[in-house]
């Protein structure tokens, strides 16, 4: 598999993301605490625009040691994207749906080589 | 012909033919094979190259761009100096796959940048809003650890009417946005125990809450 050049990491900050067509598929990449992640911008529901939603954390329910509830927070450490068409909701760093962790997005591995990156597709 | 049978005949004639109703097709369940097959589809999602994502890819272009890309999807020439599959032959019994003869054979694949979208904008943070957050997020520890007693009644009292008094100010000068955001999680309980004492404190009752927002608007 290639690697295709897609920009440089000095372009990219923090939180932004880049939709690109390479052949026949689309890409979304991610820039995510310094990570880049990149996969199929085919949403698994019904082909949505799957990568250009909502960047939202996953939330969660804490527990104090009695195990009573401290009530629903945003992770610290678990970041989530949304499809824009019908709200179907991916974990960035894995790419699996988050109510059915057996559905997953196609990943791709990006691969960094100085300021340029590149997908391998 | 007599007059009678003529008379039958044009009565005949003039009267409509009988329309018998057709029953409508019962719809029926898929069958287990192809619910099995649906599910599977779902769970390797859409392919590359297959005909849902054409079809999907098409649904997100505007009107013009589609006549664009149809006309992209078209085989294009093999670049210069390669010879193609279909020029040298394929070997006997290979049978090329939808997927494969889709794809343009040989050709090298360009990336095309569709669209950038940029990190949601952050402002600049002022000292204030600093030291604000830090104390806030020192009052979540705290609750975390079950630390109730760490800000004492005096300073809690304090905080909630500065707080109270700056967020009206800023309501009432146009600036708004929501009281709580961000990572910042409060339940429905929180907000009624909270909402009862500041109208507790104000003197006020809830109907009079209801009457102000109606009057006012908000």
């Amino acid at each position: 598999m290639a690697e295709q050049f897609v920009g440089k990491a000095s372009e990219f900050k923090d939180g932004d993301r880049q939709i690109i067509r390479l052949g026949e598929d689309e890409i979304g990449i991610f820039r995510h605490e310094g990570a880049f992640y990149a996969y199929s911008n085919f949403c698994l529901h019904q082909g949505g625009p799957a990568c250009e939603g909502l960047l939202i954390a996953g939330v969660e329910e804490r527990l104090r040691p009695d195990k009573t509830s401290m009530g629903l927070h945003f992770s610290e450490d678990r970041m989530h994207f949304v499809c824009p068409w019908h709200g179907y909701e991916y974990d960035m760093k894995t790419g699996e749906q988050v109510a059915d962790r057996r559905l997953k997005l196609r990943k791709y591995n990006v691969v960094q080589k100085g300021d340029d990156v590149y997908v391998v597709a | 012909m007599s007059s009678p049978d003529r008379t039958a005949k044009k009565t005949a004639a003039r009267k409509p033919a009988k329309k018998t109703a057709v029953a409508p097709p019962v719809a029926r369940d898929p069958s287990g094979a192809q619910k099995v097959a649906l599910l599977k589809a779902m769970y390797d999602g859409i392919a590359p190259g297959s005909k849902a994502a054409i079809k999907s890819a098409a649904k997100k272009q505007p009107a013009g761009k589609k006549q664009m890309a149809a006309k992209k999807q078209a085989p294009g020439k093999a670049a210069p100096g390669r010879t193609s599959a279909a020029a040298k032959g394929t070997p006997a019994g290979h049978k090329p796959s939808a997927r494969t003869a889709s794809k343009p054979q040989a050709a090298k694949q360009q990336v095309e940048v569709l669209r950038r979208i940029p990190a949601a904008s952050q402002s600049v943070e002022s000292e204030a809003s600093r030291r604000a957050r830090a104390l806030a997020a020192e009052i979540e520890k705290a609750l975390a650890d079950g630390a109730l007693d760490h800000l004492q009644p005096h300073a809690v009292q304090s905080l909630m009417g500065a707080l109270c008094k700056f967020y009206a100010a800023n309501y009432d000068m146009g600036e708004r946005y929501p009281v709580v955001a961000g990572r910042v999680a409060v339940t429905g309980t929180d907000v009624m125990i909270v909402c009862g004492s500041l109208l507790k404190a104000a003197d006020l009752q809830v109907f009079e809450l209801g009457m102000w927002q109606s009057w006012a608007g908000r």
